[in-house]
């Protein structure tokens, strides 16, 4: 049995067909309800709770590190006094987490209310665990109501969609990725384009029309033409304009509107926008 | 199982370690890709049917928490465990230092791999301001590397588990 071909080289057909599966994954994609969504979903059920814990617990880390040096100043106080300060400066610091906490939810119920559309809020609590990609991850998921290819929105402009759930936890794009585009428009000149990551950061506007009067400091907000994002939502504001060399569009590079890295709430839009036809963009 | 049980925690607190860290730390270079390094350790000393699968499951669970096309990790695991298993059986020794090495290179081959397959091999032109922070964190992660190997060899010596390089004294296959 040992000497056969297949028993001798087992470990390397074993990973050759497991290759093949993960090209076919790769290939067809893995859609809610499918058999290979069930272990995505269990994993990412999983390991979101211990994410949440690993934040919170960083957290905790650097506000203890902060009250040490504190009261490295303080040495003259008795120990009671030290740890009635740490106490305090604890409870301080979670009352202004808390503060800001509310602020930001504050901020989105009052977007929720200007979109007149059904929403809810969620923690941001990870990030992309190989940095290739730019996505974040939620804490909520179907329980929630969530499901893949929601709007996801912050109080500053779009974040992304959602793009995989679990019961208690989901996966945002963000529309920095490399992969992501949304159908938006210049904001003065009407001038239409899809807003696309790059691969090594940063959001551009492609296919906008060469003959365009696109210009620096110009908005781009969304256009509601894709059926993921209502139109007029803020994106960024172009940074900068190329026009050299040949080609029929321009080189546009955008600055988003959000700052991804300090995203702690989100707003998910439950309901899909109305479905606009393309002359709506003009109006 | 017991082998199953450690690496599903290993891939648990890692996967957490790194998506939490990745919110911290603003330079996400300074981030190791840890799951590479149990993959890689999977490779250099546990030859069989079941680590390989294993590997492809820790790929797939990094699927669920990180890029956007699943499988796509999947196949990068697997890919860099057939790598490391091929380097093993032609090694006499299959030290920390050689495990670093697969390390490393391993990083910046998967990063690179994951672009190419998603966005075309054409999209590896606009890699070039990618790579000094790939450089840095395939450095960072071969540093640690040996760490986690001892970890890992320690965890399975407390489990019952061998920690070999999965051959006998003559280097033949167990």
């Amino acid at each position: 049995m040992k000497s056969t071909f297949l028993w001798r080289n087992r470990v390397l057909l074993a990973g050759g067909i497991l290759l093949i599966l993960s090209l076919h994954l790769i290939s067809t994609g893995v859609h809610p309800g499918d058999l290979a969504a069930a272990p995505e979903s269990a994993f990412l059920e999983v390991i979101s709770p211990v994410t949440g814990a690993f934040t919170h617990l960083s957290d905790g880390s650097s506000s203890i590190v902060r009250d040490y040096v504190d009261l490295l100043h303080v040495r003259d106080e008795n120990a009671q006094l030290r740890n009635e300060l740490a106490r305090v400066k604890s409870d301080q610091a979670r009352l202004a987490e808390l503060e800001v906490e509310n602020q930001h939810l504050g901020e989105l119920l009052e977007l929720r209310d200007a979109l007149g559309s059904k929403a809810v809020a969620a923690n941001v609590i990870g990030s992309d665990a190989t940095g290739i990609s730019r996505t974040l991850v939620l804490s909520s998921g179907t329980d929630d109501g969530l499901r893949p290819g929601m709007a996801v929105l912050a109080n500053q402009g779009v974040v992304g969609k959602i793009i995989a759930v679990s019961p208690n936890a989901s996966r945002v794009l963000m529309i920095d990725d490399h992969n992501s585009a949304l159908d938006g428009f210049d904001q003065r000149t009407r001038a239409r384009g899809i807003v696309a990551g790059l691969v090594d950061d940063g959001v551009i506007l492609k296919y906008a029309d060469r003959s365009q009067d696109i210009r620096a400091g110009d908005t781009i907000v969304t256009s509601g033409l894709d059926g993921i994002f209502p139109r007029g939502l803020l994106v960024g504001t172009i940074q900068s304009v190329h026009r050299e060399g040949p080609g029929l569009f321009l080189g546009v590079k955008i600055t988003p509107a959000v700052d991804f890295r300090q995203l702690e709430q989100v707003l998910i839009l439950t309901q899909p926008p109305p479905i606009l036809d393309d002359q709506a963009t003009k109006d | 199982m017991r082998l199953i049980l450690l690496f599903a925690i290993f891939v648990v607190l890692g996967l957490a370690f790194e998506s939490a860290g990745a919110r911290i730390v603003s330079v996400r270079a300074l981030i190791p890709n840890l799951i590479i390094i149990l993959v890689v350790d999977l490779g250099l000393r546990h030859h069989g049917v079941l680590p390989a699968i294993l590997a492809f499951a820790m790929g797939y669970a990094t699927d669920a928490i990180a890029g956007s096309h699943p499988g796509l990790n999947a196949f990068m695991m697997t890919a860099v465990f057939l790598v490391s298993y091929e380097i093993s059986t032609r090694l006499m020794v299959t030290s920390a230092g050689v495990g670093a090495t697969v390390v490393f290179f391993a990083v910046i081959a998967t990063a690179l791999g994951t672009v190419a397959i998603a966005n075309g091999f054409n999209s590896l032109s606009g890699t070039g301001p990618m790579l000094p922070g790939l450089t840095l964190q395939a450095f960072i992660t071969a540093i640690i590397a040996p760490i986690i190997f001892s970890m890992l060899a320690l965890s399975k010596r407390l489990t019952g588990l061998p920690d070999g390089s999965g051959r006998d004294s003559r280097g033949r296959e167990r």
